[in-house]
């Protein structure tokens, strides 16, 4: 598994996100107000979220090996008290095949550091970029029809949440997973020799 | 004597973010959950004073129901940047009480510069998906005046 870490969103961050919020796939996928924004108005508001938005809305930075960033994601719809939170991602077109390893070190940063409990992913369904539609299908727990209205199209969104508990599911499987993974090494290694 | 230097917030904030782990939980802030700029922030809005001491950082934040007490940190694992934030503040400050609120395994620093056990605080403090225990350590200066 490659190392993903987490870290806050600084001031030399924006330049770049600014970049990702105008891509195509990103304006299709969650929100396409930045084609439309100036790039100062953009760098402020990103600015604002760093300084004075704590309470609302938090970007965090998702890096690679040697701290190269793969991109961002953020949380808003924050309830301390609830301890829940909606969470959204950016990946970086060069980046995109990690994204799982990213929303997996973020989930894994909102729970042990921000004790958050509940977290809400959405994604529009014809965005197949972290999860097939198949999946997709099967995991959501929420179908809004006419959700959201990105580059010209009216997008229908799956929601679901992940509690502590599907998170520690996961992490099971995919032990298992593993475990079968080294099993099969060691017949092959053991056939060999 | 270790030296102190007085920092500004924003300077505090970054010389936490270096400090890394041992930040956790100085003067109540943690710079794993906030940000360099909230921070900032959470200093100014406590009043803490925060010194470089050597590598290490210490700082305080008053009492404001009991003027001469003071809650300190330290990032040192020694004792020696404690001593030098206590000498200064009993000296230019007339602190006499000094709380400090550690992990068990930040206490070392702090009894090494004669703070006492007073009492624990159960799972006062969340990181690493579990609540922590905070020590509750003390030490009284005689008053000169």
């Amino acid at each position: 598994m490659p190392i993903v870490t987490v870290r806050h969103f600084t001031e030399e961050d924006v330049p770049l996100r600014t970049e990702l919020l105008r891509e195509a796939r990103f304006a299709a996928n969650l929100t396409d107000f930045a084609v439309g924004s100036d790039d100062d108005g953009l760098q402020a508001r990103q600015l604002r979220t760093i300084t004075e938005e704590h309470r609302t809305k938090r970007i965090f930075t998702v890096c690679g090996a040697h701290g190269r960033v793969l991109g961002f994601a953020w949380i808003t719809s924050i309830d301390w008290r609830a301890q829940c939170c909606e969470l959204s991602f950016g990946v970086l077109p060069r980046d995109r095949g990690l994204g799982a390893f990213a929303v997996y070190a973020v989930h894994k940063h909102l729970r042990d550091e921000l004790n958050m409990r509940v977290i809400v992913n959405q994604v529009y369904t014809h965005n197949t970029m972290f999860l097939s539609a198949e999946a997709l299908e099967a995991q959501h727990q929420v179908r809004c029809e006419r959700d959201s209205h990105t580059v010209g199209q009216w997008r229908t969104a799956c929601y679901w949440t992940l509690s502590d508990e599907d998170i520690r599911q996961h992490e099971a499987s995919a032990e298992e997973r593993r475990r079968e993974l080294a099993e099969r090494i060691r017949e092959r290694i053991e056939a060999r020799s | 004597m270790t030296d102190l230097r007085p920092l500004s917030p924003a300077e505090a904030a970054q010389g936490l973010r270096r400090a890394g782990d041992a930040a956790r939980g100085f003067l109540g802030t943690d710079p794993v959950t906030q940000n360099d700029a909230l921070l900032a922030r959470e200093l100014t809005r406590r009043e803490a004073q925060v010194y470089a001491a050597g590598g290490a950082l210490v700082g305080c934040v008053p009492n404001r129901a009991q003027p001469r007490q003071a809650y300190v940190s330290s990032t040192s694992a020694g004792p020696e940047p404690v001593r030098a934030l206590l000498g200064h503040l009993t000296t230019y400050q007339r602190r006499t009480s000094f709380v400090a609120l550690v992990p068990e395994e930040g206490a070392a620093a702090f009894l090494g510069a004669g703070f006492a056990h007073s009492g624990v605080l159960p799972g006062h403090h969340y990181a690493g998906h579990a609540f922590h225990d905070l020590l509750v350590l003390v030490k009284e200066e005689p008053c000169r005046s």
